[in-house]
């Protein structure tokens, strides 16, 4: 049995896994769909029964602190690595400024088979935002102003965006490149109760040229919708997106009908009367949950801080031989004192 | 079509630092050449004082050049191949010059490691010295983490590498005598193997601290990004070497062979695989 224990953790077993696991990288490179999880599952596993074989049966390792702080580091953050896509959640979600998150309106969700997180809890209402832009349409830092509860039952501001994340719950919700603008509307059907609610238009400004889209309102024709946008956008200055300052002009099409409201106007379409309320904006957001990354992160540093000790112990061993001074150097080995061919400098 | 000059005030600075560096690397081969037919060692300290004094110069006006550059666009060098290029030249000249300074014994590898450094002057030289802006996943913390540790790894990777180098051309007998001050290819090979252990240190390092800042930046820690997968592939390559270096008895001339490999795929991914992905670690509108 020992004899079987000491085969799974030789050198030789962990070459192979890693040389494994250099393919599957290889292969993962830019997450392509026809390419399995398991071509990195499996040569993590392999590695995994190695560094636990090689931990209990090899006195190089066990017996050494450094190197057993490192490889038991290793193992861990293998095991945390594993646990944390079995545990983890992504999704994106776009919010309507003025609208609290609704955990029914995610989409694009992957997450493991042992995800527990509830988002139920997740409380934030959706606020305005700025977004700056340098010459040439460079995208630089947003501010995006939501509302979260204070713990007092009130609601205090926070400003977060890029790579400062509300967290809440285990889960972190970051803005994206993604967001733009939305017109208020309001569809009046006859002898019906009005509907509020808003079409969400294409993220700006990366498809300025092209905000549009189509509704259908209850009992009515298909609508479409053009909003004309005035941000003060600039591709040859820097300039600022502010979506609390940005106006426009919605372009309103049905059947042979064809019209330009600006907010507060309507316009009677078959079946209804359309109202164009007033212009919004919409944040798109990346929702990420992984309740291992504090423990991959400490384990990851203790475990090279062990391989750094390591080291230093080794080196402070051999360093006084590469100190002494060159002596006659005729055959290029005099004087700065042999070192033995270490395996384990 | 890119409308800036060839002519910013960075530019003569970093040209003055890169000349420096010149003399040095002029100053090591004909070192090197002169005691390989005298005999005196004497001779041969008064050549690496002169490429110690102009390394010092070189890294000194390249830093200066960094400066000039960061005070007029407001940011630092992390964005476009010029910068990047420049604060390579800076941060593998300032850790050579210090290890070249504080450790005698690699001296002579200077005609090695300084002869790999060009590779990144004469690019840069060619390259047009366009403004940047910094996109915003780049104000984070972890970023300084990241590219410090990184620097740092590169250039540890470079020393060893020019120690392999050693090991290689001592087997041509056209080179042999270049080296003879030098002690035996089994301390060359030591030292060498240390440097590459540090550059370990400091590459998992880079990992770790890498990770941080794509969780903070981008919402998750690891995508196999171009980047990512290139360094990941270094480390897993550097991580191999090392076992079998420290597993099995390997032909010298293999391991300096390995650390070289180690080096030509730390280098691709310094300088190959940000350029050929424009996802990776790049801003989005």
């Amino acid at each position: 049995m020992k004899q079987w224990v000491t085969r799974l953790g030789s050198p030789r077993l962990a070459l192979l896994g890693m040389a494994l696991l250099a393919v599957g990288a290889g292969l993962s490179y830019g997450n392509p769909k026809t390419i399995s999880i398991w071509v990195l599952v499996v040569p993590m596993a392999l590695l995994a029964v190695n560094l636990l074989s090689a931990i209990c049966t090899n006195p190089r390792i066990n017996r050494r602190p450094g190197l057993l702080v490192f490889h038991l580091g290793l193992l861990t953050v293998l095991l945390l690595a594993g646990y944390g896509r079995l545990t983890h959640m992504d999704a994106h979600l776009e919010i309507t400024r003025g609208a609290p998150f609704d955990a029914g309106t995610i989409h694009d969700v992957r997450k493991g088979p042992f995800h527990r997180g509830d988002l139920k809890d997740v409380k934030f209402i959706e606020g305005p935002f700025t977004v700056d832009y340098t010459a040439g349409m460079v995208r630089g830092l947003t501010h995006n102003h939501i509302l979260v509860p204070d713990h007092h039952g009130g609601w205090v501001s926070k400003d977060i965006g890029d790579d400062r994340p509300l967290l809440v719950n285990g889960y972190r919700f970051y803005t994206t490149f993604n967001k733009g603008f939305s017109p208020v509307l309001t569809w009046i059907p006859k002898g019906g109760k009005p509907i509020t609610g808003t079409v969400n238009m294409p993220s700006y400004p990366l498809f300025s040229f092209r905000q549009e889209n189509t509704w259908t309102p209850p009992h009515g024709d298909k609508i479409k919708l053009w909003l004309r946008l005035k941000t003060g956008m600039n591709v040859k200055k820097d300039w600022v997106l502010d979506s609390d300052k940005a106006t426009g002009t919605l372009v309103v099409k049905s059947g042979d009908k064809r019209v330009e409201l600006n907010p507060g106007e309507q316009v009677r379409l078959a079946g209804g009367v359309l109202r164009y309320d007033k212009l919004t904006s919409w944040m798109g957001f990346k929702i990420f949950y992984d309740p291992t990354l504090k423990p991959l992160f400490i384990t990851a540093v203790i475990s090279v801080l062990g391989l750094a000790a390591h080291f230093k112990q080794k080196f402070d061993a051999v360093t006084r031989h590469l100190n002494v001074p060159e002596q006659g150097a005729g055959d290029g080995e005099a004087g700065y004192g042999k070192i033995p061919r270490g395996r384990a400098v | 079509m890119s409308t800036t000059p060839y002519i910013l005030p960075e530019v003569p600075w970093l040209w003055a630092g890169l000349g420096a560096y010149a003399v040095a690397t002029y100053t090591a081969f004909r070192g090197i050449r002169m005691t390989a037919s005298t005999a005196g060692a004497a001779v041969s300290r008064s050549y690496e004082h002169i490429v110690l004094m102009m390394l010092v110069a070189g890294v000194a006006l390249l830093g200066t050049a960094l400066a000039v550059r960061w005070d007029r666009l407001g940011h630092g060098p992390f964005v476009n191949l010029f910068e990047l290029l420049m604060s390579q030249l800076f941060s593998l000249g300032l850790v050579y010059t210090i290890v070249y300074w504080r450790i005698p014994v690699i001296r002579p590898s200077a005609v090695v490691a300084l002869s790999l450094l060009w590779i990144l002057g004469v690019w840069e030289l060619l390259l047009r010295p366009t403004d940047s802006v910094l996109p915003p996943t780049y104000y984070n913390k972890w970023l300084w983490v990241h590219v410090g540790v990184g620097k740092v790894f590169l250039s540890l990777c470079l020393i060893g590498t020019g120690l392999a180098g050693v090991i290689l051309l001592r087997a041509k007998p056209r080179f042999a005598h270049w080296f003879r001050h030098m002690p035996s290819n089994v301390v060359v090979d030591n030292l060498a193997w240390r440097f590459m252990l540090l550059a370990f240190v400091f590459h998992s390092l880079m990992l770790i601290a890498g990770a941080a800042w794509a969780q903070d930046a981008w919402g998750r820690y690891w995508a196999w990004d171009a980047l990512e997968t290139s360094s990941f592939l270094t480390w897993l390559a550097l991580g191999m070497a090392l076992h079998v270096r420290f597993s099995y008895k390997i032909p010298m001339r293999a391991g300096a062979i390995a650390i070289v490999v180690v080096f030509v795929l730390a280098f691709l991914t310094y300088f190959g695989a940000p350029f050929y992905s424009q996802a990776a670690h790049k801003g989005v509108v």
